[in-house]
C-alpha cells in the first residue's frame, strides 16, 4: 500500500480477490442486546409505533409512526430497553433502540411479511425488505422523477480488502440467481448485469443475468464508474439514456432478498470482512445490530486507547468512537488499527505538487478545489472547481504529501451546501 | 456508560501511500549533491563556504521569519534548506558573503514567506533572488571576471559570453564530452553536467519531479537552438552547445520543476516546459542577457496560473445511488 519506488508510475491499489481457500465465515452470537439505528431524528422517537419495555419479534419492522419512513429489521426477538436519540455522521439526527435479546430457545419469528407477501411485489419488497443485510433500496422505482431501464447487481466490493460480495458469488450463485429472477419479476426490468470482478467470472455465468468484468484496480468497482465504463455500449446504442436509469443492489442484498420471497423468512445475519490488527482477514457472520464488542470477542481482539475501529473499509469507511456501535444492514467490513498504524495528517497548506489531481478517477482540479475548501469557499468550490463531480474515493487524501485531510474538506463542504439549501428552500 | 478507553476517531481514508514534503526535500537535496561535489572539487573552500553559508542562512532566514509570523517552524521540511541549496549552486565560488546572505533574504522572505511559506510563492524562490541580485550587483556574476584567479586545463572563458561575442566559431573548440563532463567555467552547482543529469534522472524516475516538464525543457532548448543554429550556424551555436552550457539542465531539472509555480496537468506541463526552453535559447541568442535560463523561469512561472488552466473535462456526476 506504500508509494511505489518508481514515483512516476501512479499508485495502483487493487481490490481484495478472495482466495479460493477462503474460511466459512464465523458466526457471531449476540451477547444479550441488539442496537439498531433509525435514520429518523430523535424528536419522532415519541411517536415510534414500539415503546421501551415492548416484545418485538425477529424480523419485526422497527420504525416510527409515520408509514412510509425509514425503518430497520429487529434481527432477534426480544424486549425493547432503550429508544434515545444518536448522532451519526455530520450530525445527522438519527434514533438509536437497543433490544434486549431472548434466549436462543425463545426466538420467534415475525409472520407478517409472509402473510401480507404471497407473491413478490414491488410494494411489499420496499415495505419489508429495505432492512435486509445489504440494505436494498427500492426508492429509485419510486421516484417519479426517474424511469429505471436496467439494474446492476455488485458482485464487486465498495472499498479495498473486502471480501464480502465475492463470497455470495463465489459460493451462493444459485441464491443470487434466484434474486435476480425475483428482482425481474417484481421491476418488470429484465436488463440485469451482474458485475465481478475478473476472477469470478465463470461462476458468474451461471446467475442467467449479463455479465460484466470490472477492472480491479481501485475505484473501478464505484457505481459511476461501472455504469460510465461498463456499460458505455449500452449507453452509446441508445439502450440507456441517461446513467440515471440504472438501479444498483449489492450481491448480498439481491442473495437476502431471494431468500425472503422464497422462504417467507427475512434473512437477517449480515456478512463482514473483519481485519484484526495484524492484517488478518476473516468473515464473520452477525445478527445486524450486533454490538461491535461481541465481534471483537468472537474473534478474540483486544484494543486499547487510540486505536482506530472502522466500519466500511480504508479509504471510505467511518471510524467510530464506541464499542457499542452495532453492525448495520451495510457494514460490509470492520478493520481495526493499531495506534502504531495510524498515518499522521497535517494543517500544511498546500505545495501544489499535482500528485491529487493526476490520481483523481474523474479529474477534479483538486489543488484548485483544496485552496477554496479551506477558505470555506464552498460555493465558488461548487461552481469553479467541480465539488460535485467528486465521487468521493478518497484517492487525492492517500496520495497527498502535505497530509492535508482533503476527503474530510470535501465532505463538510457538501454537507454544508446540502444544508444551506435546505435552509433557503424552507425560507 | 462510559467507553473504558478512547478510540481515536478521524476523517476516511485511514491509509496513506507514506509520501510527505520532507521526503520529497531530502532527496532532491541528495541528488544536487552529485552536481556540487564535483563543483567543491574544482573550485575548493570558497566554493564550500557559499555553499554552507547559502544553505545555513536560508535556513536562519526561514527561521526569523516562522518566529516573525508566528507561524510552526518549518525549517525540518528540508524546503528552506534545498532553496539555499539551489541558490548556492548558481552562483561563481568567489561570491562575497554579503551577497549570499542578501541573495538567501530574497530567496526565503520575499521569495517564499510572504506568500504564506511554502505553497503560496508565485515564483521560484532562488530564481526570483537570482534574478535580483543579476540586476543589482551583476559584476558578480560576471564568470570570466569572478573566477580569473582560478587556473584551469581548460578553455577559462565562459561559454556563453565567447558564443555571444564572437560567434560559434569561438566555441569550436569545446566538445560536447568536455561539457558534459564539467570542463568549462561555471556556477557552483550548474556546470558538471553528468551530475546534473544523473540527479535529475534519479529524481524524475522517483517522481519527486515531474518528467513532463524536464524533458519538454530540454526539447524546447534543443529545437529552438537547433532552428536558430540552422538559419545562420556562424551566429548561432548548435543545440547541443546550449543544452550543455549555462544554467539550462540546472534549470530543467532544479528550477522549472518547483512544485508551487509550475502546473499540475499533463498538457500545461509540457506547455510550460518548452516555453521555458524557447526563451532561454531566445534570451541568449537575441536577448541582451548572456544566459536567460533565469528569466525564462521567472516568465514561465508567471504564465503557469493561467496555462493550468487547460485541463481535462471532469466526469460530471450523472446519478444518484443509494
Amino acid at each position: 500500500m506504500k508509494r511505489s519506488f518508481f514515483g512516476f508510475i501512479k499508485p495502483r491499489l487493487t481490490y481484495e480477490a478472495i482466495a479460493d481457500t477462503q474460511a466459512e465465515p464465523a458466526y457471531v452470537q449476540v451477547s444479550e442486546k441488539i442496537r439498531l439505528l433509525l435514520d429518523q431524528p430523535a424528536e419522532h422517537a415519541a411517536e415510534i409505533v414500539l415503546s421501551v419495555g415492548d416484545h418485538v419479534k425477529s424480523g419485526q419492522r422497527i420504525q416510527t409512526a409515520d408509514d412510509a419512513g425509514e425503518y430497520e429489521l429487529s434481527s432477534k426477538s426480544g424486549n425493547i430497553t432503550d429508544i434515545v436519540p444518536y448522532l451519526g455522521m455530520m450530525q445527522k439526527r438519527m434514533t438509536a433502540v437497543t433490544i434486549a435479546v431472548d434466549p436462543e430457545s425463545a426466538q420467534t419469528p415475525d409472520e407478517t411479511f409472509k402473510q401480507e407477501s404471497p407473491a413478490p411485489t414491488l410494494e411489499s419488497a420496499a415495505r419489508f425488505l429495505q432492512g435486509l443485510p445489504g440494505k436494498p433500496d427500492f426508492s429509485p422505482f419510486f421516484d417519479p422523477g426517474k424511469l429505471i431501464k436496467a439494474i446492476v447487481v455488485l458482485g464487486v466490493e465498495r472499498d479495498l480488502m473486502a471480501v464480502t460480495n465475492q463470497y455470495f458469488i463465489k459460493t451462493g450463485i444459485e441464491s443470487i440467481k434466484t434474486g435476480i429472477d425475483v428482482l425481474r419479476k417484481i421491476t418488470g426490468i429484465h436488463n440485469v448485469v451482474l458485475a465481478v470482478p475478473e476472477h469470478l467470472v465463470q461462476v458468474a455465468g451461471a446467475s442467467g443475468a449479463g455479465v460484466k468484468t470490472v477492472d480491479s484496480e481501485y475505484p473501478a468497482s464505484h457505481p459511476q464508474l461501472i455504469v460510465r465504463h461498463i456499460l458505455a455500449d449500452e449507453m452509446k446504442s441508445g439502450d440507456l439514456s441517461a446513467p440515471a436509469d440504472v438501479a444498483f443492489f449489492s450481491a448480498e442484498a439481491v442473495s437476502a432478498m431471494g431468500a425472503a420471497f422464497n422462504t417467507g423468512q427475512l434473512p437477517l445475519n449480515k456478512l463482514l470482512t473483519f481485519i484484526s490488527k495484524d492484517g488478518n482477514k476473516r468473515l464473520a457472520c452477525a445478527p445486524i445490530g450486533t454490538p461491535l464488542k461481541d465481534i471483537l470477542e468472537a474473534f478474540n481482539e483486544t484494543v486499547q486507547d487510540a486505536d482506530r475501529i472502522i466500519f466500511g473499509g480504508p479509504m471510505t469507511g467511518t471510524a467510530v468512537y464506541s464499542i457499542d456501535e452495532p453492525v448495520q444492514p451495510d457494514t460490509d467490513m470492520i478493520m481495526i488499527q493499531d495506534r502504531s498504524q495510524i498515518p499522521e495528517s497535517a494543517d500544511i497548506a498546500c505545495i501544489n505538487c499535482g500528485e491529487c489531481v493526476r490520481v483523481c478517477p474523474v479529474n477534479v482540479p483538486v489543488n484548485i478545489l483544496v485552496r477554496l475548501l479551506e477558505a470555506e469557499k464552498y460555493e465558488a468550490a461548487a461552481s469553479e472547481a467541480e465539488l460535485d463531480a467528486c465521487i468521493e474515493c478518497g484517492l487525492c487524501t492517500y496520495v497527498c504529501e502535505s497530509r492535508i485531510p482533503i476527503f474530510q474538506h470535501i465532505k463538510l463542504a457538501k454537507h454544508t451546501l446540502e444544508r444551506m439549501k435546505a435552509e433557503e428552500s424552507n425560507a | 456508560m462510559p467507553e473504558p478507553f478512547k478510540l481515536t476517531v478521524s476523517h476516511a481514508p485511514f491509509r496513506h501511500n507514506g509520501s510527505r514534503i520532507s521526503i520529497k526535500n531530502y532527496n532532491i537535496l541528495a541528488a544536487t549533491l552529485l552536481a556540487v561535489i564535483p563543483g567543491l572539487l574544482v573550485y575548493g573552500g570558497a566554493a564550500l563556504s557559499v555553499v554552507t553559508l547559502s544553505v545555513s542562512t536560508a535556513m536562519i532566514w526561514e527561521l526569523v521569519m516562522n518566529y516573525l509570523t508566528r507561524r510552526p517552524y518549518s525549517i525540518g521540511d528540508g524546503n528552506a534548506a534545498l532553496m539555499g541549496m539551489l541558490f548556492a549552486m548558481m552562483l561563481p565560488a568567489t561570491t562575497p558573503w554579503w551577497v549570499v546572505v542578501v541573495g538567501t533574504f530574497f530567496t526565503i522572505v520575499i521569495g517564499k514567506q510572504i506568500y504564506g511559506g511554502l505553497g503560496g510563492n508565485p515564483f521560484h524562490p532562488a530564481v526570483l533572488a537570482m534574478a535580483v541580485l543579476m540586476l543589482s550587483w551583476g559584476g558578480y556574476f560576471d564568470f570570466n571576471a569572478a573566477l580569473v584567479d582560478y587556473q584551469f586545463d581548460f578553455n577559462p572563458v565562459y561559454p556563453l559570453v565567447l558564443v555571444k561575442s564572437f560567434g560559434s566559431g569561438a566555441v569550436e573548440g569545446f566538445s560536447a564530452i568536455d561539457l558534459l563532463l564539467g570542463r568549462q567555467v561555471g556556477g557552483i552547482g550548474t556546470f558538471c553536467g553528468l551530475g546534473l543529469v544523473i540527479g535529475g534522472v534519479y529524481l524524475m524516475l522517483r517522481g519527486y519531479i515531474r518528467w513532463e516538464i524536464s524533458c519538454s525543457f530540454i526539447a524546447g532548448i534543443l529545437v529552438t537552438a537547433f532552428l536558430f543554429h540552422h538559419a545562420n550556424p556562424e551566429a548561432y551555436a548548435g543545440a547541443g552547445f546550449h543544452l550543455l552550457t549555462g544554467y539550462s539542465l540546472f534549470g530543467a531539472f532544479y528550477l522549472a520543476t518547483e512544485d508551487s509555480s509550475s502546473p499540475v496537468n499533463f498538457i500545461p506541463m509540457l506547455i510550460y516546459g518548452a516555453l521555458g526552453g524557447f526563451l532561454t535559447v531566445l534570451i541568449r541568442n537575441i536577448g541582451a542577457y548572456v544566459d536567460g535560463v533565469v528569466f525564462a523561469i521567472l516568465l514561465i512561472n508567471l504564465t503557469n496560473p493561467l496555462i493550468d488552466k487547460i485541463r481535462p473535462k471532469t466526469l460530471r456526476k450523472v446519478i444518484n445511488y443509494a
